[in-house]
């Protein structure tokens, strides 16, 4: 009987404790807030939002002679995120490199692991413009109006959303620019100007939302219920339990918000494929929903975001084909000024920043979206690496990991890089896999012309030396470093035997003086000068040099596969390619030894920097030796394979599958070696008409062999000149191994300088109370890392004013007294004008070497 | 259904006559049961190829879905920085045209259906709409026959494990009724409400997280080992805690049931009888409590054979398992329907040849038992 006793009570204990285990509940959404907080709280995160510093790379005693990656080997896998900060703490892994959203950031404070910050998902509501009352469904829509989808704004706290559903690790976001990137930092008191003026403010918000319900006929407001034909009108939001998640507890406070000052809220919760037809495959005039909760992602630090109006508000939109965005109805105003930003109809950067700051104001009246969050994930690694980042595109989406990321004062060892996934499409460079996870691997086996600067977004030379722009006159182009010239040309004319088109029927170039007879001009010229060492220091992985029939090959296939006489034409790449040649004016090689480049084009971007044209033998998805393109190219004319998984599947039948290129398995790779061996037989010379200028039969036929020893030691035909080269591929187990490529041309700490971010630390200094009607000052103290930061490193100091009205009164520039040391004086004719009371300082300094702005405010009173 | 019992004696056939009888009635038998099976088969098939459609629906959500990510993909390259948004408008229509060819989109869905069916039912697998096997293929032969080896070893391992062990412990544990461990058997049959991938969560915090003695997923060491006998052991290594896993998950419970089902048979007169006429207890099993029961027993194992195929969808993915039911789990949140019908045909085709082949394995194992007779049993 007590066995029985014992045996019942195991049990029970047992599938009690299974059950509570499983009914753990999931961390509460946010509740709505019970009272408006007493301040506005909508400035943007302090300076600590910014990503933590990585530990500065010491100088290594001796002089580093070591060439390539840092490690010996990078292993990487696929790891699901949710065990990735456990997997590092147990050392199954060393860097999780996908990332993880910023509920995750509590988890890795609490396993004390470094970490490193990007870009994440932003987020934002999209409003049904169609109303005040739907035809269809007699149902009233009040965000026809700009003043109640402007009333949003005042609605929803930011800082609470932060808090609550980020865990403080995003940002509050009110535009659709991204918070603390470039053109936020140069717009800095229009933004915070804004940002107080829209910070929330729950009464402002129902007082102009009554405004807005009681003007649409047959609406009253009973019991603090707007009611209309007999019912409490209704709001529908779209909200997308899907995704990261977040925007589940989201789309729940907005509806407990609407709810709180009048309205009943129907919550559907969709999937993107469910919600997609509705919202964007929809017509939004059959009131099938209010509010969609939107998200979008920013994976580059983005210079120039003044196209981001017209991209999301206007019908001019890319996304003009939705119904939704036609009955985008701000005004014309808006979307003149649109317009002009997107194209950059303007002769100065003052002029354009003008422009902008404009924008940013009639975008906050207009709210066709209002903006909540921009999204931080978290790099999270062991203790003792030392990971360089890019501030927008994290660990695996900069460019600079391959040649910075090391173990702390260790040359070699082994890296385990884990991300979410691997291998998810075929690569190939002209239209493979364009994951991020597969992308970041193949960055490692990449060389480049130039380098992504992770902290601004410029572009420093790599395998150039220097280059020289010379832009139209009237443009609103800058410099900012010193290794690319600027000039301004009344007219840049091309020269006539400069190379503009591919015939793909005649195999031959088109140069300007056959495509445009009269002659041409271009808004930019690009001259790119390569160093001596190109040709004898550059090798592939393969053990080739690289030549310069590897430029011109490269050159041409990109064209030749989207032209339609050509015997690899791909529709789905033809478009993009129309598009180029439409502002491409052409190219000439004006030395062989040394590389020297000319390039001419219309178009262009407001930094020097990013107007370059390397013509480095690549493509999008990877770099492009020539013989594995030409094989793969074989392939493709054979009707066996595809470089794009349209061509592939078009091409394909019930009877016939065509491969979509991989050049690391799968079947392509037995076909790639058929097409090898065929070539070295036949002494092929792919476009011979042109190529050979530039590649002799025997010389292909080395190249060839060179990439068949490759293959036969690899298994594979990933061939790059980067510094890391594709040493294992475990397709179905998802697991790989880069190993140090001891050819690379470079030294291994070429980009040291690129330690870590020098983001400014700020101090406002001052009297805590100044007697109004004199002038008064504050002392800024700029530092990095406890030293001073060198005035030359700093584009500007500048203090925003704000008087006891809460109103941003004045932006006042800093004088420089000494590196690292300005003031702000407040002018007594200002301060004259001041309400008394409590006020604030805000410094905001603006650094070169980094994008991110940093502000530090002061707050003092004012007394008349 | 046309099995039948027949206790009685061909007494006044002719052999050869018996003999062709029999053949004729198996072989009307086979005819009649294949062709009703094929034309399940085949309304099975076209019901998954029309929920996996939604009737239609889900043309008009993979339409949608194409512009939005198109738009997106074009507006945000950064290669397309340069580009005038009307030159990346016009970019992005063509591309949502050619996408929208390319799926087939733009055919009536009443063809695209019926050329599903007739494809699945040529085992014609053709490609799939937007998943890639592991190797870069869009053939989904390539993307199953990737996946079947590491589905079938996962599967395969546990589901053996679990149907002999089981077998053997209920057929110990109906011989002990009421005992101790009868008793905590039954205690402890609950914990199989508990889902396999929950107990490989916890399996995962034991012996990954805490004592660090197993890896946390994947199927092999990275980076990879490179003789074969440390790959297979890296392999198995990475096995042992999805298939304990699936193991711990229905143990007590598959227990449980076959537990209940011998001790059904263990009651019989005839069991009895056996044992009161003091007959060993191992022949009283083998004979008189087995035998009886193998049709049940063969019926049971060659549906869990045909049910690896389908994988563990949430264990897979809880332990990055690249198994084949992440790939269908994958298939169905992208509507990838080309890969859904490949694998439900096969399963489908196994299914009804098991069905078929069970007749004829009853007739085989039960004397009792004969095929097509037409008769009432007895």
């Amino acid at each position: 009987m007590k066995r029985n006793t014992l045996m019942l009570l195991m049990s029970m204990v047992m599938i009690v404790s299974l059950v509570l285990t499983a009914c753990q509940q999931p961390p509460a959404p946010p509740a709505v807030p019970t009272a408006a907080p007493a301040e506005p709280t909508a400035a943007p995160a302090e300076p600590t939002a910014v990503p933590e510093p990585t530990e500065v790379v010491e100088p290594t005693p001796e002089p580093v002679t070591r060439h390539g990656g840092w490690f010996d080997e990078v292993v990487f896998s696929a790891v699901d995120a949710a065990s990735a900060v456990t997997q590092i703490t147990s050392n199954a892994i060393d860097i999780y490199a996908s990332g993880v959203a910023s509920d995750k950031l509590p988890e890795i404070e609490k396993a004390g692991l470094p970490r490193a910050s990007s870009n994440g998902l932003y987020y934002e509501l999209t409003f049904n413009p169609v109303g005040p009352v739907f035809e269809s469904t007699g149902k009233v829509n009040p965000f026809n109006d700009a003043r109640a989808r402007e009333a949003m704004n005042w609605l929803i706290d930011r800082d609470y959303i932060n808090r609550e559903v980020y865990n403080g690790g995003a940002l509050s976001k009110f535009f659709s620019i991204v918070t603390q990137f470039p053109d936020y930092a140069t717009n800095a008191q229009v933004v915070r100007t804004l940002e107080s003026k829209y910070a929330y403010d729950l009464e402002k918000a129902e007082k102009q939302m009554d405004e807005v319900m009681l003007g649409i006929d047959g609406v009253t407001k009973e019991g603090g219920k707007y009611m209309y034909k007999g019912e409490q009108v209704p709001i529908i939001l779209l909200i997308r339990p899907d995704s990261d998640g977040t925007r589940k507890p989201i789309g729940d406070y907005v509806a407990d918000q609407l709810e709180s000052i009048g309205f009943a809220t129907d919550r559907q919760y969709k999937t993107a494929s469910e919600a997609s037809p509705i919202w964007v495959g929809g017509n939004p005039a059959d009131g099938l929903f209010h509010i969609y909760t939107g998200a979008w992602s920013a994976t580059i630090i983005d210079r120039d975001e003044g196209d981001n109006f017209q991209f999301f508000d206007t019908p001019q939109s890319e996304y003009g084909f939705s119904a939704l965005w036609q009955a985008f109805n701000p005004t014309q105003a808006y979307m003149d000024l649109a317009d002009k930003l997107a194209y950059n109809r303007f002769s100065t950067r003052e002029e354009r920043n003008q422009a902008m700051a404009e924008m940013l104001e009639m975008a906050m009246t207009e709210s066709i979206h209002v903006w909540l969050i921009d999204g931080k994930n978290y790099v999270p690694y062991k203790e003792g690496l030392d990971v360089t980042y890019d501030l927008a595109a994290g660990v695996d989406g900069s460019q600079i990991w391959p040649v910075t990321l090391r173990w702390a004062d260790k040359e070699g060892g082994q890296l385990r890089w884990a991300a979410t996934d691997v291998y998810v499409d075929p690569w190939n460079p002209l239209a493979g896999s364009n994951w991020a996870f597969d992308a970041s691997i193949q960055r490692a086996t990449r060389g480049s012309g130039y380098m992504i600067d992770p902290y601004t977004g410029l572009l420093w030379p790599n395998r150039i030396e220097r280059a020289e722009i010379t832009a139209e006159k009237g443009l609103p182009i800058g410099k900012t470093l010193d290794w690319i010239s600027l000039d301004f040309a009344d007219e840049i004319k091309v020269p006539e035997d400069a190379i503009v088109d591919w015939d793909a029927a005649n195999q031959k170039f088109i140069t300007a003086a056959e495509k445009f007879p009269e002659g041409t001009t271009a808004k930019i010229k690009s001259v790119v000068y390569y160093p001596k060492s190109l040709w004898t220091d550059v090798k592939y992985h393969d053990g080739s040099p690289i030549t310069l029939a590897d430029f011109i090959y490269s050159w041409i296939v990109s064209i030749d596969a989207g032209k339609e006489e050509s015997k690899i034409y791909d529709a789905s790449i033809a478009e993009n390619v129309a598009a180029v040649l439409e502002n491409y004016k052409g190219f000439k090689i004006v030395s062989e030894d040394p590389l020297v480049i000319e390039a001419y084009s219309d178009a262009y971007e407001i930094d020097a920097e990013l107007d370059i044209t390397t013509m480095w033998p690549e493509a999008p998805y990877g770099e492009m030796p020539w013989p594995t393109t030409a094989i793969a190219a074989l392939v493709d004319e054979e009707g066996n394979g595809a470089f794009s998984a349209d061509k592939a599947d078009t091409n394909s039948s019930d009877t016939k599958t065509v491969e979509w290129l991989n050049y690391i398995g799968g079947p392509s790779l037995d076909l790639m070696s058929e097409a090898l061996d065929k070539a070295i037989e036949e002494k092929y010379v792919p476009y011979a008409n042109a190529m050979s200028a530039y590649l002799t039969p025997d010389e292909a036929v080395a190249r060839y062999e060179a990439v068949k020893a490759f293959k036969e030691k690899y298994g594979h035909f990933w061939i790059g000149s980067g510094p890391y080269l594709l040493k294992e591929v475990h397709l179905t187990e998802k697991v790989g191994t880069l190993a140090s490529n001891p050819d690379y041309a470079d030294l291994s700490d070429r980009w040291s300088m690129f330690g870590l971010p020098k983001i400014a630390e700020v101090e406002v200094e001052g009297e805590g109370s100044v007697v109004l009607g004199g002038e008064f000052s504050f002392d800024v103290n700029v530092s990095f890392e406890g030293e001073p930061y060198p005035a030359d490193e700093i584009s500007r100091v500048f203090g925003l004013l704000t008087d006891a009205t809460g109103n941003v009164i004045a932006s006042i520039p800093a004088e420089l007294v000494e590196d690292g040391h300005y003031v702000i004086t407040v002018p007594a004719d200002l301060a004259a004008t001041m309400e008394a009371g409590a006020a604030k300082i805000e410094a905001v300094v603006v650094p070169l070497p980094v994008a991110i702005p940093t502000f530090a405010s002061f707050e003092f009173v004012t007394i008349k | 259904m046309e099995l039948e019992l027949d206790s009685k004696a061909p007494t006044e056939r002719t052999a050869p006559s018996a003999a062709w009888n029999t053949a004729s009635r198996v072989l009307k038998y086979s005819v009649v049961r294949l062709v009703s099976l094929f034309v399940t088969v085949v309304i099975g098939i076209y019901l998954t190829i029309m929920i996996a459609n939604m009737g239609g629906y889900v043309d008009k959500m993979m339409i949608a879905e194409i512009q939005e990510r198109v738009t997106v993909q074009v507006a945000k390259n950064p290669a397309n920085k340069t580009m005038d948004p009307a030159t990346k408008a016009r970019i992005t229509e063509v591309q949502i045209q050619n996408e929208i060819k390319r799926l087939k989109l733009d055919q009536p869905l009443a063809v695209r259906t019926t050329r599903f069916l007739k494809n699945a039912l040529t085992l014609n697998l053709g490609r799939a709409m937007f998943l890639t096997s592991d190797s870069g293929s869009r053939s989904i032969r390539a993307i199953i026959l990737e996946r079947i080896p590491y589905t079938l070893l996962l599967m395969g391992t546990s589901e053996l494990i679990l149907f002999f062990s089981t077998l053997y412990l209920a057929l110990a544990l109906s011989r002990s009724y009421g005992s101790f461990w009868d008793k905590l058997v039954i205690a402890l049959s609950p914990t199989s409400a508990v889902p396999p991938w929950f107990f490989g969560i916890f399996l995962i915090l034991i012996f990954a997280a805490a004592l660090r003695l197993l890896p946390f997923g994947g199927v092999i060491d990275a980076p990879v080992p490179q003789d074969f006998s440390a790959r297979a052991l890296s392999v198995l290594k990475h096995l042992i805690l999805p298939a304990s896993a699936l193991i711990i998950s229905s143990f007590f419970l598959s227990i449980y049931n076959w537990r209940t089902f011998f001790l059904i048979y263990s009651s019989e007169d005839y069991v009895e009888m056996a044992k009161a006429k003091g007959l060993p207890s191992r022949d009283v099993e083998s004979r008189y409590i087995l035998r009886p029961t193998l049709p049940t027993i063969i019926t049971s194992f060659a549906l869990l054979l045909i049910g690896l195929w389908t994988g563990a969808i949430i264990t897979e993915t809880v332990f990055q398992w690249p198994g084949l039911g992440r790939t269908t789990y994958k298939a169905i949140g992208l509507y990838d329907t080309p890969v859904i019908v490949g694998t439900t045909i096969i399963y489908a085709y196994l299914l009804a040849i098991t069905v078929f082949l069970l007749d004829f394995i009853y007739a085989l194992v039960d004397p009792r038992v004969k095929i097509g007779s037409g008769e009432s049993p007895q």
